[in-house]
């Protein structure tokens, strides 16, 4: 996926400036960036949910291809776990049996056997997240784009959960565009971070490269060498940019935090 | 003594209580503390009520108050869905619809009733049209608000999923509906009786409605009172009979 000089503007007033970047086939990809640098509103773009006001996303890919995965697990009410992962399955002509079928072994490969009848107000949050990712992982997504999917879970849930989707696209190869705040889950996770500068006319003010190993382990790719002074060096440039003095663009006029 | 003040027992401390009061009730007749003209004694009243079933003269009464309501809910529902459906979809519709609700909405629909008597005569026509307005409006304006407020994120959702605008309105608009439907049922049924009820009570020649208007002409209190019974325990086995259907279709909850 490229995404090419991208700008964005929110009721006249510019977010987001020029922003550019790609995600190569089987990459994992992170997007960070201060509150208000219009980084869930670039995946919005990639995701077509939204218009771009300059520029443009070129996916590479057919659209059944993307799979999307928001913060809000945005599960169906009104459906069974069951029910709700084989929606995407059936909407693509799959038999119904089929697709319950399909739906019951992703939740099993998540770890939810024996959920597969229960409604979402009767999983925890994990569970749920769990549900909405067999959801999306069961239309078998060449590329995944992810809005702080983690971000509603607690600290142990989130840990278990960021690794089995690690394992998970690992083993099936899938390439990961991340949207999230949090620098440890971005360089843990990925093989490259892209930072935005502080909104508004925001972009794309560097990149880092991360050569942990993969298969990675969420804990241990803490204790790869590289790690605290990749963190130690993005927790700098971020700092900067919310002072408003990194080497991106400097923010001039009143910080829009709605702009997220 | 201490156990019988737990909450397990608060229906039966009701109902006691309850036969108390009329017990007393009736006790007081006897002693001619009341007068049976304004206030006859229970047995009076459970006699007047065993009375209009004896002779079987209330089943057309029952049967014409039944399908007047029944009749303006099916109808009142059914309208209140497809013209908040439209209205929440179509803008230049709603910019029509939406005031007359509003209207509607804003008046004591049932000073409508002796107009429908003029517009339908005093049969079954104008009982369920108060039924009918009484509801629809009702209606109306949860459908209106279940496709207004549709919860954004799980269109998106479906929309992300692959989904078409049949998968939309099956998947999510149409559960919506019928959640807020559900859950207004309740008092969509009430409406409707007393739409018939009081149709009926305002010119007819059938009907519990009319029947309690008779008993006023003629000062027979007890029968009154036994009619009221009546139809509170008809709208209760509906309302059990709503609540199962509620239940059921919303096991999600």
């Amino acid at each position: 996926m490229r995404v090419s000089n991208v700008s964005l503007s929110y009721g006249g007033e510019p977010v987001l400036e020029g922003a550019s970047l790609k995600v190569g086939s089987g990459q994992f990809v992170s997007l960070v960036g201060p509150s208000g640098s219009g980084k869930s509103s670039l995946l919005r773009v990639a995701m077509g949910l939204q218009k771009p006001f300059a520029g443009s996303v070129d996916l590479e890919l057919p659209k059944s291809d993307i799979g999307i995965l928001f913060q809000d697990d945005a599960l169906l009410p009104w459906r069974t776990a069951r029910q709700n992962v084989s929606l995407g399955l059936r909407f693509r002509g799959m038999a119904k049996q089929q697709a319950l079928q399909k739906a019951d072994e992703w939740l099993a490969k998540l770890g939810l056997e024996g959920f597969e009848d229960r409604y979402p107000r009767h999983l925890s949050g994990g569970q749920r997240k769990r549900v909405a990712l067999a959801q999306v992982l069961a239309l078998e997504p060449k590329l995944l784009l992810m809005d702080e999917p983690f971000a509603s879970l607690d600290a142990i849930v989130r840990t278990k959960v960021i690794q089995d989707v690690v394992q998970l696209v690992e083993r099936e190869k899938i390439a990961v565009l991340l949207v999230t705040h949090d620098l440890e889950e971005a360089i843990s996770l990925s093989d490259v971070v892209y930072l935005l500068s502080q909104g508004p006319r925001a972009r794309i003010s560097n990149e880092y490269k991360i050569s942990i190993p993969r298969p990675r382990d969420l804990v241990r790719a803490r204790l790869h060498p590289s790690y605290a002074p990749l963190l130690e060096k993005l927790w700098n440039d971020l700092s900067d940019e919310v002072q408003g003095n990194g080497n991106g663009h400097v923010a001039k006029g009143p910080i829009y935090m709605a702009a997220e | 003594m201490r156990t019988l003040l737990h909450p397990r027992y608060a229906l039966l401390r009701q109902l006691a209580t309850l036969g108390i009061v009329i017990a007393f009730w009736e006790y007081a007749g006897t002693l001619g503390w009341l007068n049976p003209l304004y206030m006859p004694r229970p047995s009076a009243i459970g006699i007047a009520l065993r009375d209009l079933f004896l002779d079987g003269r209330i089943w057309p009464h029952m049967q014409a108050t039944f399908t007047a309501a029944l009749g303006g809910l099916l109808l009142g529902v059914l309208a209140g869905i497809v013209l908040g459906i439209v209205a929440a979809l179509v803008c230049l519709l709603s910019e029509l619809i939406e005031p007359i609700m509003l209207v509607l909405n804003a008046i004591p629909r049932v000073i409508l009733a002796p107009l429908f008597i003029i517009w339908f005569g005093i049969g079954l026509g104008s009982k369920i049209a108060l039924s009918f307005v009484l509801v629809a409006v009702v209606i109306f304006f949860n459908v209106f608000g279940a496709v207004k407020n549709v919860d954004r994120r799980l269109v998106e959702r479906i929309v992300t999923l692959g989904g078409g605008r049949w998968s939309l309105l099956r998947q999510v608009y149409l559960p919506s509906i019928t959640a807020s439907v559900l859950q207004n049922l309740k008092v969509a049924i009430g409406f409707a009786f007393t739409g018939a009820v009081v149709g009926e009570f305002v010119g007819a020649s059938r009907g519990l409605g009319y029947l309690i208007s008779f008993a006023q002409s003629t000062y027979n209190a007890a029968l009154m009172i036994a009619l009221v019974l009546l139809i509170l325990v008809v709208v209760l086995v509906i309302f059990a009979l709503a609540n199962q259907a509620e239940k059921r279709l919303m096991q999600w909850r």
